[in-house]
């Protein structure tokens, strides 16, 4: 899983300033590989008492053995990695994250890559074998799995800007295999319809953050509101 | 299901503003604390309304159809006599505003005449077919006493107007005999939930079919029909033989508000599909509907009847629209109705050459319309996919999931669950697990608690719509009681603003009571 980046220090001479307890906590950190151990686990995994923990984990950070790797999920809780392993996918966020943020504009331009796939073909339905081919050829450097551009178009299905049918086999989706999935884009031209604007939400009540505390006579009420004054500002 | 908050301030208001604050007061009283003797509602209302102000006033709200006497059966042997109690209708409080669509319908079913009938019958609660007369003798339009009963037979049959339930049901006690311990496990499974009290005593009231909507229709009928009634309802619907003592004897009307809803709901589902599906799609179930309308037993029917590809079709031909229709196209139509994606499930299901309108999945299709759109609005887009995936999951899922799932990210994700929390659109639990130092947080749409909550602020912004109109009215009072003809620049301005902005809330209102009877009432 994860891979080493350089060959294992020698025990003999780079361990030779190291003490006993230090010694331990870094058999215990090693053998977590990507994961780590947080002082938590230290603090169970071996019978050291924990002011000593800490001065052997700033000791051992000093002559460079361990790295400090902060927790993508839970950042007051740091995990302590061997120098020659690289963080795993639970402590940095996974694909989509890069330096522990997530790359919101790489996300979003393939969202419209694919958008713009699923307009060209209009009329019919799209595989996801297709996309990835697409992203195959078009993409040089760092390529799409199979499993990420599932992701990509989960999240425009949660956006609701394209939809998941299955294959009947039948007119639009004669190309495709019976029950195989296809996705197409929402909207009226594709036969489902826009969603409806809503009509609580087109009324200032329906969006306002502080309805909960609106009421008649109260100090946000409908006679002094703010955002009737605007809606109502012709 | 309980009115919620808004919808006992809102319904409150709706009684302020017709019938004044000492009528609304009784109202509240009613409606915040259940059924009640008028000796208590006395007692309990808040400010001073002696014991036959009070009688009074519940006189009024029966006439209106907004409250309903009964009496619980005493316990055998006891000699006390039944106690006269009050229940508000919440549900006809609200139908109030509804009125002009209610007027629309009959309009354009049955025409003009059978809607200025019913307007009679709405504006008065309820009325005899001699009232009805009076009313038109003393109007400006007449239309005559022969047309007044025509309409109303045609009311009374299209089911827009029913007799009046019976004045005083009495229940019985809520144990059932042992007649109905005996059913076995089966039977017990097909029984619904327990009917809430109001269910019961609005069950007990209605009278049986063919007294509700009588067919033969004579002025002289009402005193042969009172005699039937004892026959017919024994037990329960006893009382009925006091509405004979009626000095003129005559059958009370009313309008009949649950066959009104039925028609709007089925409205309704004829939009949505319009609007998701086609055209032809939206006449095909139209006609769908028609078929099966009168086997429609409750408002609220998730499925219809099983309908057959011929039956369907010759419905389909009657209408103007669908003549030209071929049975191939009603076909590929039912296909379309049929097909189901991760965006519109099936409207129609197909069973063995039958096919059943599936009222439920259609109606759900505009509540998460309406439902998704707010959480837009107000939450922004990541809180609309999480939101989207949460419903679409319907489980427990913990934070991380919904980040990696809605591809948010992970330092926010708690916050915009948060806020959707406090605001109970979301469900959550936290779940401790011995070893990690902080609890997870497991978070779910529940569609029942998210649907009352949207339901509670829905009334708070119609509330809103109706103080501020009333608000925007009150400022320009004094303008607006000038004559237009005469007013120049900049106040014909003003008084043009001020209607525009009466027309926006009015308009507003509107629209959102049809929203609000998608969540409550279909």
């Amino acid at each position: 899983m994860s891979k080493r980046k350089r060959p294992e220090p020698k025990s003999s001479s780079s361990m030779g300033g190291i003490n006993e307890d230090e010694k331990k906590l870094l058999t215990l950190i090693r053998s977590k590989e990507g994961m780590g151990a947080t002082t938590f686990e230290m603090k169970v995994g071996t019978s050291i008492q924990p002011t000593l923990i800490t001065r052997a984990i700033a000791s051992l950070k000093r002559n460079h053995l361990i790295k400090e790797v902060p927790n993508m999920n839970n950042k007051g809780i740091k995990h302590f990695l061997g120098v020659e392993f690289e963080p795993c996918k639970e402590l940095t966020g996974g694909d989509w994250y890069i330096d522990g943020a997530l790359d919101v504009d790489k996300i979003e331009g393939l969202k419209e890559i694919c958008v713009k796939i699923l307009e060209r073909h209009k009329n019919r339905v799209v595989t996801l074998d297709v996309i990835c081919s697409y992203f195959e050829k078009v993409m040089d450097k760092d390529k799409l799995t199979k499993e990420q551009t599932k992701e990509i178009l989960k999240n425009l299905v949660l956006d609701n800007v394209i939809m998941e049918v299955k294959s009947s086999g039948l007119s639009e989706f004669s190309s495709t295999r019976i029950g195989e999935v296809c996705y197409k884009l929402t909207g009226k031209k594709s036969g489902g319809g826009e969603a409806r604007a809503g009509a609580f939400a087109s009324v200032p009540c329906g969006v306002c953050p502080h309805v909960a505390l609106c009421s008649p006579g109260g100090v946000i009420s409908p006679t002094t509101c703010v955002y009737f004054q605007k809606w109502l500002d012709f | 299901m309980a009115p919620t908050e808004y919808g006992i301030v809102y319904a409150v208001h709706i009684i302020t503003v017709q019938f004044g604050s000492v009528v609304s007061k009784v109202c509240e009283c009613l409606l915040r604390r259940g059924p009640l003797s008028s000796r208590d509602i006395s007692r309990l209302a808040e400010s001073e309304i002696n014991h036959n102000q009070v009688k009074d006033i519940l006189y009024l709200l029966i006439q209106h159809n907004c409250v309903q006497a009964f009496s619980v059966e005493p316990p055998d042997g006891s000699e006390n006599k039944a106690i006269t109690q009050y229940i508000v209708l919440f549900n006809n409080v609200i139908h109030r505003v509804r009125y002009n669509k209610f007027s629309r319908v009959v309009n354009e079913e049955l025409g003009s005449q059978c809607g200025a009938v019913l307007d009679g019958l709405l504006s008065n609660g309820r009325l005899t077919l001699g009232q009805l007369i009076e009313r038109d003798r003393d109007s400006e339009n007449t239309i005559g006493s022969e047309a007044i009963r025509d309409s109303l037979e045609k009311l009374v049959a299209a089911r827009f107007v029913e007799r009046i339930p019976s004045p005083e049901p009495v229940l019985g006690k809520k144990e059932e005999g042992p007649a109905a311990k005996k059913r076995g496990a089966k039977a017990a499974k097909i029984l619904k939930e327990p009917e809430s009290l109001e269910e019961r005593i609005l069950e007990a009231a209605t009278p049986v079919e063919a007294i509700r909507f009588p067919h033969i229709f004579k002025e002289d009928l009402s005193s042969s029909l009172a005699d039937n009634d004892s026959n017919i309802s024994e037990g329960k619907r006893k009382q009925r033989d006091v509405e004979s003592s009626d000095p003129s004897d005559e059958v009370i009307w009313r309008p009949n508000f649950e066959e009104f809803i039925r028609r709007l709901r089925h409205k309704a589902c004829v939009e949505i599909v319009k609007e998701r599906r086609d055209e032809g799609c939206a006449i095909v179930l139209k006609a769908m509907l028609e078929v099966g309308r009168s086997q429609e037993k409750k408002v609220k029917t998730d499925k219809s009847v099983p309908m057959s590809m011929g039956s369907i079709y010759e419905e389909v031909i009657k209408t103007e629209a669908g003549r030209t229709m071929l049975q191939e196209r009603v076909e590929a139509c039912l296909e379309q109705l049929s097909a189901s994606s991760s965006y519109l499930p099936a409207f129609v299901i197909e069973t063995d050459d039958s096919y059943i309108v599936d009222f439920k999945s259609i109606i759900s299709v505009a509540q998460k319309d309406e439902l998704e759109a707010v959480i837009m609005g107000r939450y922004g887009k990541e809180a609309f996919r999480m939101f989207r995936y949460l419903s679409q999951e319907d489980r427990f899922v913990e934070t991380d999931k919904i980040a990696d799932a809605a591809l948010t990210e992970k330092k926010n994700t708690p916050q915009i669950l948060l806020k959707m929390w406090k605001d109970s659109y979301l469900h959550m639990q936290k779940l401790a697990v011995t070893g990690v130092y902080v609890p997870f947080l497991l978070w779910k749409v529940n569609k029942l608690i998210v649907s009352r909550q949207m339901l509670d602020e829905m009334y708070h912004a119609s509330l809103n719509l109706s103080l501020r109109l009333t608000h925007e009215v009150d400022s320009e009072k004094e303008l607006l009681l000038l004559p237009m003809a005469k007013l120049e620049g900049a106040l014909k301005e003003r008084v043009n603003k001020i209607k525009a902005k009466r027309m926006l809330l009015s308009s507003t209102r509107f629209k959102l009571d049809d929203s609000i009877m998608l969540f409550h009432d279909f």
